[in-house]
């Protein structure tokens, strides 16, 4: 059964990533706005990428375990080490250059804080007690304490900043403390003080980050400016119809309509290449990952690796989700990769890893590792 | 079960993706699909070639040129600072001063922005070269009208200029978009039509930053058609050139053909400072000069003729046989009615018309303008096209005035006396004409009342025009004329003639001297308005000086001009 899982994990991620590489040729065909290089800097990441796959499914995933708590601290300074001497591009500061290599902290964070939570939730027991002083420190220890651990993180992230990666942390939070086993009612609080403050966060909002939201409601309001990615990805989209204009020939695409058709608008190129048809075999094979993914919960008895899994199973779905939503109007902009698709060595190399893991949690079922 | 709770909402996530990407791309596929067409086709005019004017000679008037602009896309530039530094290298301009145009001009990071405009050829070649260095640079060519002779014969050729609203909601249907260019003033408005090729039209293929990837249909502009004028450029030259800095005007007219061969109206301008974006401050200074630079002194103005108008006054006075040739008018220098002194500038004594005309006596006139009355002068003066327009080829031509007793009642609800009718009868008054209409009249003249079409056009795409521009045969009576020439030849020949200095040797010229009263405490118009018996042809001309003071000075510029035409053998 196990080699069933894992082979369809692995068969899921070659479709996912070839699927990806084709639609990164196209957006880097022959065209200066998108250096071909890309794609072939892609193929040596998705190579690299396939690599630490395979050695991740052979690293025990409990030494996720024992390394939870200090790979989150690193990347704590990791954060604070990119707003202090990172690199700038493209009006934000997100990448830092450690040995020669640039890298995306805030990639890392999203391991980072899965694995942080899936071993701080792995050791909580749901207290069953109507004392008010047990109820309080069961809040604080449920829910207070990880999510001010996470909200370091964010608040970093959103320094540099980066509100799509920043809210995704909160995402990755509430699924898995819900998962974790956060009472209804304190999630429904929750939910409720959220929507309560949005007016006041409106306030530390970047400029930029206003218009993109503003855009989102009416993309018409600043047609050449902030909404114009929006615009013409929707018009790359929905011009595709249901069988694409073909592989290479996107108009959008080729002609340079789409700015960052690479990384966080690719999905608009297989929306305009391959149409319906090619939108929807992408999604179906993602929807196959997750669901395999997630048919691990029952067979591994580890409440660290079931909250792993969970974990990683939120990312990956709220990241397609969100960044296919916002390529086609439903999200508004907030700069979140389509996992394994777009180009980033980081993201790729990230979402190898939490493959890794789950490649892992198959084989260890089987050997009955169960603690 | 919570685990569930988290498949469903992924579940419920992926559905909406589903449903969202169906309803974009099947049932708004196609508006989609059309909105991506429009993105990548645009229809790009191509202004057609607009047609040369040259002079009679064939020398060119009116031209186009390749010019060459700069544009910079924002989004391509890759290291500004280097850019400009190269961009401030090859024009050997401030890198500030560019930036700041740059920044000015910058609209949206994929509109290019034409940074310099109107670049010489050897610095467009320098930045075609360097072109793969500096990616986001290009050169832009097209074609702009040009001026060659820059202040010669402006009046005529006019400018061209962007349409404009006005004349786009009038013209829209006639083949103009609003991109065209369109002649303003002078022949390049007037024979707009012959001169603007028709418009063609490109539908290409373009990227997000409207460059051209490829051409998918072509509909090829027509060149406009070469106009040629009756205009000699020479002594359109010399004319000019006499003119100087004065207000004024020359114009010269073949007496047979209507062929205009010199309009000069001073000051003039430079049209191409239409066609150049960095003269803009020279255009409004020449929009707010005082001395009105843009008016064609020729026709667009009218003034009064002064003593001219006693060549159409003694003809009405023989015409309808109030005085004959030989009749004798006694004048005291003076003319007193109603106790007011009407002035005389020619010694008193006893006139004839042709001493009148020589001498240019005013109570002479006085007393045929009384026999006459003002209504048969009117219609005299009417009959020599003086209060209508000439219908020259030149847009905005002025009709002047005529008045008479019904006019000055309708106009002013005023009674007309007596006095009037004098100041009628010297051209002085509410007389206004233009010069064109006083060489038109002199040309009917010395033709002995066959009126002539007075016109610019004399080819189009090289054929000549082939149209009849006699006009009708006034009904004078015999003799008339010959008694009327005589008078204006004796103005010349005459030594005490008002014109005496106009006696050449080897040239025939006959003609009337002006000096018009204008506003008060401003100098009196200057008129020579006259015609050369030529071996081949008679020409009718005119010299006016606005505020010229005495008609002298008009006399001392048609001798210079025609010392030198004779000396030069240009007629």
């Amino acid at each position: 059964m196990h080699k069933n899982i894992a082979f369809k994990i692995w068969l899921f991620t070659f479709i996912i990533v070839a699927l990806g590489l084709v639609a990164l040729y196209s957006a880097s065909y022959q065209n200066v706005r998108v250096p071909q290089t890309v794609f072939y800097d892609q193929l040596f990441i998705v190579v690299l990428g396939f690599a630490v796959m395979f050695i991740f499914e052979r690293v025990d995933f409990r030494r996720f375990y024992d390394l939870g708590y200090i790979l989150y601290a690193l990347n704590i300074i990791l954060l604070i080490l990119v707003l202090i001497m990172g690199r700038d591009a493209l009006g934000a500061r997100r990448w830092i250059q450690l040995g020669g290599v640039n890298f995306q902290p805030s990639e890392l964070t999203k391991l980072a804080l899965i694995v942080f939570l899936s071993r701080y939730y792995a050791n909580r027991r749901p207290v069953l007690s109507f004392n008010i002083h047990n109820k309080i420190t069961g809040l604080i220890r449920d829910f207070l304490f990880p999510l001010s651990m996470t909200a370091v993180s964010m608040f970093l992230i959103f320094k540099q900043p980066d509100l799509g990666t920043s809210l995704l942390m909160l995402g990755i939070f509430i699924f898995m403390a819900y998962a974790g086993g956060l009472s209804h009612k304190v999630l429904f609080w929750f939910a409720g003080i959220c929507v309560g403050v949005l007016p006041f966060a409106w306030h530390f909002l970047k400029s930029y980050q206003k218009d993109r939201l503003l855009v989102f409601l009416n993309p018409n309001i600043d047609p050449l400016g902030a909404g114009y990615t929006i615009i013409q990805s929707k018009i790359a989209v929905g011009s595709g119809q249901v069988f694409g204009k073909g592989w290479l020939s996107g108009t959008q695409n080729q002609l340079n309509f789409l700015p960052e058709r690479h990384t966080d608008f690719i999905f608009s190129v297989i929306g305009e290449e391959w149409g319906l048809m090619g939108s929807i075999l992408l999604l179906v094979m993602y929807f196959l990952l997750i669901s395999t993914a997630l048919s691990l919960v029952k067979r591994v008895k580890d409440r660290f690796g079931i909250l792993l899994i969970i974990g990683i199973v939120v990312i990956f779905s709220l990241q397609v989700i969100i960044n296919v939503g916002m390529v086609i109007g439903l999200f508004p902009i907030v700069g979140l990769t389509l996992p394994l698709v777009s180009y980033g060595r980081s993201s790729f190399l990230i979402f190898a890893i939490m493959l890794g893991i789950l490649l892992n949690l198959s084989r260890k079922e089987l050997r009955g590792h169960i603690t | 079960m919570r685990i569930k709770t988290i498949y469903t909402l992924i579940i419920i996530g992926f559905i909406t993706l589903i449903l969202g990407l169906a309803y974009m791309q099947m049932i708004r596929g196609p508006y989609y699909h059309k909105l991506s067409a429009n993105n990548r086709i645009r229809i790009v005019p191509l202004e057609g070639y607009r047609g040369k004017i040259t002079d009679r000679n064939g020398v060119v008037l009116a031209e186009n040129r390749i010019s060459y602009d700069v544009m910079v896309t924002p989004q391509d530039i890759a290291d500004k600072d280097r850019l400009f530094h190269f961009l401030s290298d090859v024009f050997q301009t401030d890198a500030n001063k560019l930036k700041q145009t740059y920044r000015n001009k910058k609209f949206t990071p994929f509109a290019p922005v034409i940074l310099v405009e109107d670049i010489d050829k050897a610095k467009a070649i320098v930045i075609e070269e360097n072109r793969f260095l500096y990616p986001s640079i290009a050169v832009h060519t097209n074609f702009k009208r040009y001026y060659p002779q820059k202040n010669l014969a402006t009046h005529i050729l006019g400018y061209v200029g962007k349409i404009n609203r006005a004349k786009y909601e009038r013209y829209q249907e006639y083949g103009y978009s609003q991109q065209s260019n369109i002649g303003y003033s002078g022949v390049e408005e007037y024979y707009d039509s012959y001169l603007k090729g028709e418009q063609g039209g490109q539908q290409v293929e373009v990227n997000s930053r409207g460059q051209q990837v490829r051409i998918l249909s072509i509909k090829e502009p027509s060149q406009g058609q070469d106009i040629q004028l009756t205009i000699d450029t020479h002594i359109q030259k010399i004319a000019e050139e006499l003119l100087g800095e004065k207000r004024g005007s020359i114009v010269m007219m073949n007496a047979d053909s209507g062929e205009v061969l010199v309009m000069a109206s001073t000051p003039g301008y430079d049209p191409n400072i239409f066609l150049d974006k960095t003269k803009s401050r020279q255009l409004t200074a020449l929009f707010q000069n005082k001395r009105a630079p843009m008016l064609n002194r020729a026709v667009s103005a009218a003034y009064p003729p002064g003593s001219v108008f006693k060549v159409p006054m003694a003809i009405a006075g023989l015409d309808a046989k109030k005085i004959t040739a030989e009749s004798l008018i006694e004048s005291k220098g003076f003319y007193d009615l109603g106790g007011i002194r009407f002035g005389c500038t020619a010694p008193p004594g006893q006139y004839n018309l042709t001493k009148s005309l020589a001498h240019s006596c005013n109570v002479y006139y006085y007393k045929l303008g009384l026999m006459l009355g003002p209504d048969m002068i009117n219609t005299y003066a009417r009959q020599f096209g003086l209060g209508a327009k000439t219908h020259i080829d030149l847009p905005h031509e002025k009709e002047g005035h005529v008045p008479s007793p019904r006019a000055r009642m309708l106009k002013y609800r005023k009674r007309w006396y007596k006095g009037h009718t004098l100041n009628f009868s010297i051209g002085q008054g509410d007389v206004l004409t233009t010069p064109l209409q006083l060489v038109n009249m002199m040309a009917t003249v010395v033709n002995d009342g066959q009126t002539v079409q007075p016109h610019l056009l004399k080819s189009v795409a090289g054929e000549d025009i082939k149209k009849n521009y006699k006009g009708k045969q006034l009904r004078i009576k015999d003799g008339v004329f010959d008694s009327v020439k005589k008078g204006l030849r004796a103005a010349v020949d005459d030594y005490a003639g008002t014109a005496h200095f106009l006696d050449l040797p080897g040239l025939y010229i006959a003609g009337k001297t002006g000096t018009a009263q204008s506003a008060p405490n401003k100098d009196h118009h200057a008129w020579f308005v006259g015609y050369l018996k030529g071996e081949n042809a008679n020409f009718a001309f005119c010299v006016f000086l606005e505020h010229g003071g005495s008609s002298h000075n008009a006399t001392l510029i048609a001798r210079q001009m025609f010392m030198e035409l004779r000396d030069k053998k240009m007629l």
